[in-house]
């Protein structure tokens, strides 16, 4: 145990640490000079059009991605569930968990050739049915979209096994037990089922908003490379770039206090949610 | 009263026989089915067809004249035969490092008292919900200042420590055995290291097998890490290799070969998946639900 806790101190919490300190300085990896600036690079980021626009847009992918990462899952769960006994049930379990086990570059790579805006087959099938070309995650207005639909594509199955996981260890005596009440089984899934299925959604629901800032950076960076003009970029990408493309690493620090603190916020908020309802709910 | 028995007779009835109802279901899943591994199909069928057949047109289902041209002309310009080692090479040893760690750790946090061991418990336990990205900074730094910068420790070392999620299964685990059987044992005199590798780590075999192939296949997958850190060509892991491939030549890459390489990092993933389809889904069930 004590080199696990070690390990986790050094590589985990030491460059979170590392973050807080590194924001209040300006910095760079080619130069030795260091300078203390204070909350200047706090500052900077928070004026800066690039920052606005990535939160902006991260706004935009947790408003879009959360919900659909957690009510999409569901309902194909709650759809494999009801085929248990059928020999398909493990087809399309597998089918649909598939994506999840492929690396970032290559879910990016299969993409980007079926977008691609000149020999793409998207594309070819618009003209096919001659229908205007798009320019997809290579448009300003469809790159988010893009990425979205890629992200939800590539992590979606965890969240249905977990959802599936939960449906079939519910006691089979209780959906016998209300459909001897009359209860229709949509007034049992939501009276009885997804109730009992709460610690379930609390913790896909708090593991969701981690995953969906993790995993959209890996596509991002495939795919559009957070533009065109970082209008498919995100929070963690920008820290990315900043610091890993520009060795911009006081600015890109400074980010990352700004998401640990949004994170831990928004965590604290789903635990009070959750705190609530069970006492006094 | 007639409707109520009407209900269960159909209950009982659609379990074996298929219902308009669950017909609708099927449908709908396999039409999701489908969709969802198109991509997929679609980059093994373009692996397979030559590459100026690609580009000329898109639209075809089956590779018109099969060829493994692509797979030749992929290795003749990049090394992927040394990649398709290196990730061999980082995500194995990434796997050992994990459960070396998190086996220990799980046993001591199920099955020891010790003061201080629910704090330290969640301290380890915290950092599954931390996005990697965020200690990408300081830990990149680190590893250029201590001069290894592209070398297989860089990316294997700095990848091990994320253990939350293993440490919480393993005491799940261990938890889950009797406690009887460590009592015997401690009557007996068997110490603790005794108790550990003799009585459980053969009852947690089939945990620590579970979480191997996850870890196995996390590892294989690593990509943003293993793409700053390695930039000598013959060093590069797959995943980040497909990624310099299609970074380098633009926008009129040769899709033909890259569609091959990334089908050659898909494969090894896809047989472990398949192979180990149920351990997966049986360990993160319980993981879920005990939060």
């Amino acid at each position: 145990m004590g080199p696990a806790v070690l390990s986790v101190a050094v590589f985990l919490y030491g460059p979170l640490i590392a973050s807080v300190a590194l924001s209040l300085l300006d910095w760079n990896l080619l130069s030795s000079e260091v300078r203390f600036v204070g909350l200047a690079n706090y500052g900077a980021v928070l004026d800066s059009v690039d920052f606005r626009l990535s939160a902006w847009n991260t706004l935009l992918y947790c408003a879009t991605l959360i919900p659909a990462q957690i009510i999409l899952p569901l309902i194909l769960a709650v759809m494999i569930h009801a085929l248990r006994r059928s020999p398909a049930q493990g087809f399309y379990r597998g089918c649909l968990f598939l994506p999840t086990i492929v690396a970032y570059s290559v879910a990016g790579v299969a993409w980007s050739w079926l977008l691609n805006p000149v020999s793409g087959l998207f594309n070819e099938l618009l003209d096919h049915f001659g229908l205007p070309r798009s320019r997809w995650h290579t448009d300003p207005n469809l790159a988010l979209l893009c990425v979205s639909l890629v992200t939800f594509w590539k992590t979606f199955g965890l969240n249905m096994l977990l959802w599936l996981a939960a449906l079939s260890s519910l006691p089979q005596e209780l959906r016998e037990a209300s459909q001897l009440d009359g209860a229709s089984p949509r007034r049992h899934f939501f009276t009885i089922s997804l109730p009992l299925m709460a610690p379930t959604a609390f913790f896909i629901s708090v593991t969701t908003l981690f995953h969906v800032l993790d995993d959209i950076v890996g596509v991002i960076d495939v795919l559009t490379h957070g533009g065109p003009a970082g209008r498919s970029s995100s929070l963690l990408y920008y820290l990315w770039q900043q610091g890993l493309q520009f060795f911009q690493f006081g600015t890109a620090s400074a980010v990352a206090v700004i998401i640990i603190a949004v994170v831990l916020a928004a965590t604290w908020l789903q635990f009070r949610v959750v705190e609530k309802r069970v006492h006094y709910g | 009263m007639n409707a109520r028995s009407f209900r269960l007779s159909s209950f009982r009835l659609s379990s074996f026989r298929l219902s308009p109802h669950r017909l609708v279901i099927h449908a709908a899943l396999l039409a999701t089915s489908v969709a969802t591994v198109f991509p997929l199909v679609w980059m093994v069928s373009s692996a397979f067809t030559p590459n100026d057949l690609i580009t000329a047109k898109a639209i075809r289902l089956w590779p018109e004249d099969p060829t493994l041209s692509n797979f030749a002309t992929a290795a003749s310009r990049y090394p992927i035969w040394m990649w398709l080692w290196n990730s061999i090479l980082t995500a194995t040893l990434i796997t050992v490092g994990k459960l070396v760690l998190a086996v220990p750790a799980g046993f001591a946090f199920g099955r020891m008292e010790f003061p201080g061991r629910q704090v330290l418990f969640w301290f380890v336990i915290a950092t599954m919900s931390f996005p990697a990205v965020l200690a990408i900074i300081p830990t990149y730094i680190a590893v250029v200042k201590l001069q290894a910068f592209d070398t297989y420790g860089a990316m294997i070392i700095p990848s091990i420590p994320y253990i939350g999620f293993y440490v919480f299964y393993m005491r799940q685990a261990f938890r889950s055995l009797p406690g009887t059987m460590f009592e015997a044992a401690r009557i007996d005199g068997a110490g603790l290291w005794r108790q550990f590798t003799e009585i459980g780590i053969p009852n947690g075999v089939p945990a620590i097998a579970a979480l191997s192939v996850i870890s196995f296949m996390g590892a294989w997958n690593i990509y943003l890490w293993g793409q700053l850190v390695l930039e000598d060509r013959f060093k590069k892991t797959l995943t980040t290799g497909i990624a310099a491939f299609a970074d380098l030549e633009g926008t009129d890459r040769a899709w033909g070969p890259l569609m091959a390489t990334s089908l050659l990092s898909v494969v090894p993933v896809l047989v472990t998946f398949l192979l180990a389809q149920r351990f997966i889904v049986e360990t993160l069930a319980p993981a879920s639900q005990d939060k």
